[in-house]
């Protein structure tokens, strides 16, 4: 048996942890984690950028922290981008994030505690970037 | 037996250059990147790295990992390449990589994790690397 939380959010800014608690139609969906459950066993990361800004070059990472999760905050990096601005006239070939699906994940959570789930992409700022996460939770 | 992931990050600028991966985006400072207590192996590393395209070139990205941490010494894994034809309107985002390594470990020392562009300059060089342990 699984249960899943999916968030997502936009991170304009280098450097700077963003909390993710959207989930589309779902403004505020429950970051607490179901009862029974006790591990997180598989992530899936997406991140893709606009490249509107030249000479960007950025790493994305996951943090996942909050009184559910057990041997402190863990962090993951799971996407990088680059970015030139292309030539006047010119089109611009686009930023596909493909899913990066992590099985066998086994970090250990406390059921009915609250995860706190944040992203951030670090490096050479290359525009605006979304990224988006789904957590499958086990036993 | 439950898993623990730690992380670092960083720029590589120049060509043929050990560059420490010391920083986490935010934590300017995380300090020595340790051991956790109990863990007995690295399991496996997650990396990624993205060129800024800046320069017409070609190169390989590979992680360096050393420091009293790994009771075996250090170790060298390749983790991507890219090339770009023309020095303007390269974009592209890639996917992170899982690699199994089984690299015996000691807790609460310390591993420096440092990336390398190689080949030819491929312009500034995202890297992050993650350390996923086991007890």
């Amino acid at each position: 048996m699984a249960r899943t939380i999916t968030v997502h959010g936009d991170i304009n800014a280098i450097d700077t942890r963003v909390l993710l608690t959207q989930q589309g139609s779902v403004t505020a969906p429950s970051l607490v984690v179901p009862a029974g459950m006790t591990k997180i066993k598989k992530i899936i990361a997406v991140a893709c950028i606009d490249g509107l800004a030249d000479n960007g070059g950025v790493t994305f990472f996951l943090r996942l922290g909050g009184n559910a999760v057990l041997g402190g905050e863990q962090t993951l990096v799971h996407h990088a981008a680059g970015s030139q601005s292309p030539q006047a006239g010119s089109d611009t070939a686009p930023s596909i994030g493909i899913p990066f699906v992590l099985d066998d994940v086994d970090i250990d959570v406390s059921p009915s505690d609250t995860i706190s789930i944040s992203a951030e992409m670090a490096g050479v700022d290359p525009g605006d970037s979304t990224v988006g996460y789904t957590l499958v939770y086990g036993k | 037996m439950a898993k623990l992931y730690r992380s670092r990050e960083g720029t590589i600028t120049a060509v043929d250059t050990k560059t420490q991966l010391s920083t986490l985006g935010s934590e300017t400072a995380p300090g020595p990147l340790l051991v956790p207590s109990g863990a007995k192996m690295l399991k496996a590393i997650m990396a990624v790295a993205s060129s800024d395209y800046a320069v017409a070139a070609d190169g390989v990205y590979f992680v360096r990992l050393e420091g009293p941490g790994l009771q075996e010494g250090p170790e060298v894994i390749m983790i991507g390449a890219s090339g770009v034809g023309v020095a303007t309107g390269g974009v592209s985002t890639t996917l992170a990589i899982r690699m199994e390594l089984d690299i015996p470990v000691t807790p609460s020392n310390e591993i420096l994790v440092f990336g390398e562009n190689a080949g030819e300059d491929t312009g500034s060089t995202a890297m992050g690397v993650t350390l996923e342990f086991v007890k």
